[in-house]
């Protein structure tokens, strides 16, 4: 029971942490100090005009950090939810006909599964020329994967159910069924996948960023970390910059996975009371 | 791994613009007649799928192309740079898997204790960090402000104890986050484990707690981690990348990072060619190892 009540805790906390994090980015403008594009002196410490100092541009580090909450929430959620949306086609799919369309798929999830997504991120995001929109098909048409894989072994066990199996009886087609008997039955575990794509997919967007591959035209975190790293923020210890936007990563994807997690943890405990 | 050249062939064929020039780069001047000159030089001027089969052909002797903005054959710049991120990649996956498998063994077998739950958040929290900003605040920490390891480069001299000493903050590093990674995995594992039926009779035939846990559960439970360190290959090593140009170590990493910034397509190719037929090999290893270690996958029974 102490467990359970720890779990529940540390799952507000991270919903918590998380409706921080929305609001920087639904709202930037009413909660940031400062304008994406005020300038004012370069390379300032901490002090009462600026909360945490300014980059070698003259940009509020703070207003950075607020701006920057939306694009990295924005390229995790929309990735994840593509990831989701093509994870979901293909178990169901593979799960629901089995046969040959099965075998296919499932080579094909496998061959998806064994590349390594970081290199050839990397290398499509220096091909394409990077942009929020390329950066979330990329990451989401690399990420579907292990979605694709429980949503099959669920599909295989629903579709051997009582209802499904009237329903087939009663002609309705294919798609009909996986819309209205399946999908309600599997979302319970494409759920908590969902969050651990989104988690993965903004440690991604930091991490491309951090390279240089990120949307130029906006500054998230993992931008802001890399032009501390490269513009001489870090070797002078000007800690209040490349600081805030790493801790904000962790927080952010920490917050995401915590709940990813608490959903697992969650559907394991109910299934174990049935 | 023929879906992985494919990508690699396709993928310069169909960038817009003009794929000569995409090689070549945008910092050198050339005339159209040199433009037509290299073209034929390369091949481009035949069609798809003459070219295709040349392309096969060279990848089969070692041929990745030629760099030019090092002026060098991709392979040979590859070879030279790979050995070191090897070195520092593998001691850390070997490493992270041992400390992953065995704290992970340790958190789950009482998951309620405090000190497991301390491990366990820690752990998740490391493997949220992007391991470039840990290896970051590492370097801040122990080379800045403690002063106790130098902040770059492999050597200073060629010998082991000045390897050492410059590898073993980045190692360091790398480790925790392959070792958080595996932890998780481990631990999950081993509270499924430790309510099967073997466990209670190896505690019923007399075994104390460890015992049970390191003599029985321990090889069980770890297979889903030998699959998890095969598939996290690419991760970790890419993860290396990250963490070699926060330390400047002269590997694949720096070598990928200026290759973006000096958009040396080929060489990008060449790089993500070589990490993928790692992460194959990686895979056939752990694929041999399970069977080592689990009799049922050994006779094909499953």
């Amino acid at each position: 029971m102490r467990a359970m009540d720890a779990l529940k805790s540390t799952n507000r906390g991270a919903m918590a942490l998380l409706a921080v994090f929305l609001c920087m980015a639904a709202f930037p403008s009413l909660i940031a100090p400062y304008g994406p594009s005020e300038r004012s002196m370069p390379y300032q410490a901490p002090g009462p005009e600026h909360i945490l100092g300014t980059t070698n541009m003259g940009n509020d580090i703070l207003s950075e950090l607020i701006y920057g909450a939306r694009i990295s929430l924005l390229v995790g959620f929309a990735s994840a939810l593509l990831a989701t949306g093509i994870g979901l086609a293909v178990g169901l799919t593979a799960g629901y006909f089995r046969g040959a369309l099965d075998e296919v798929l499932m080579a094909f999830t496998d061959v998806v599964l064994i590349i390594p997504k970081i290199p050839l991120i990397i290398i499509l995001a220096a091909f394409l020329r990077p942009g929020v929109g390329i950066l979330i098909l990329v990451l989401g048409a690399l990420s579907w994967e292990s979605i694709a894989r429980v949503v099959r072994s669920k599909t295989l066990q629903v579709r051997e159910t009582g209802f499904v199996m009237s329903a087939r009886c009663m002609g309705f087609p294919p798609l009909r069924i996986m819309a209205s008997d399946i999908v309600p039955n599997i979302i319970h575990v494409v759920l908590p996948k969902f969050m651990l794509a989104t988690a993965a997919a903004m440690i991604s967007e930091a991490s491309l960023s951090f390279l240089g591959l990120g949307d130029p035209s906006m500054e998230s975190w993992g931008a802001m970390v890399s032009s501390a790293f490269t513009k001489g923020g870090f070797i002078r210890e000007m800690w209040w910059w490349y600081l805030p936007p790493g801790i904000c990563i962790t927080l952010c994807v920490l917050s995401v996975a915590a709940i990813g997690f608490a959903f697992e943890e969650g559907e394991g405990t109910t299934v174990r009371v049935e | 791994m023929c879906a992985i050249i494919a990508i690699n062939f396709a993928l310069p064929r169909l960038m817009p613009g003009d794929p000569v020039m995409n090689l070549i780069g945008e910092d050198a001047m050339v005339t159209p007649a040199q433009l037509a000159e290299i073209r034929a030089k390369i091949g481009l001027d035949r069609p798809v799928t003459v070219q295709f089969v040349s392309c096969l052909g060279d990848l089969l002797c070692g041929d990745l192309g030629y760099s030019f903005h090092l002026h060098g054959p991709v392979a040979g710049i590859l070879w030279s740079r790979m050995s070191w991120t090897l070195l520092f990649a593998g001691t850390a996956i070997v490493l992270g898997a041992l400390i992953g498998i065995i704290a992970g063994a340790l958190s789950g077998w009482k998951p309620e204790t405090r000190r497991s739950r301390a491990v366990t958040c820690a752990a998740m929290a490391v493997s949220c960090t992007p391991p470039y900003f840990l290896a970051m605040l590492f370097l801040a920490f122990f080379a800045f402000r403690l002063g106790l390891f130098p902040a770059k480069g492999y050597y200073d001299v060629l010998t082991a104890g000045s390897v050492v000493h410059h590898l073993l903050l980045p190692v360091a590093v790398l480790t925790l986050f392959a070792a958080s990674r595996n932890l998780l995995v481990m631990r999950g594992s081993v509270v499924q484990e430790k309510n099967s039926h073997y466990a209670l009779y190896a505690r019923a035939k007399g075994l104390f707690g460890r015992q049970i846990l390191f003599r029985h559960l321990l090889r069980n439970a770890s297979l889903p981690v030998i699959t998890l360190v095969a598939l996290d290959f690419g991760f970790i090593f890419s993860g290396a990348l990250f963490i070699e140009i926060v330390f400047s170590l002269n590997g694949m990493g720096t070598l990928i990072y200026d290759a973006i910034l000096a958009r040396d397509y080929p060489l990008l190719q060449g790089a993500f060619l070589v990490i993928a037929l790692l992460v194959v090999t990686a895979n056939i290893i752990a694929d041999l190892l399970y069977g080592a270690l689990d009799p049922r996958v050994r006779e094909g029974g499953v």
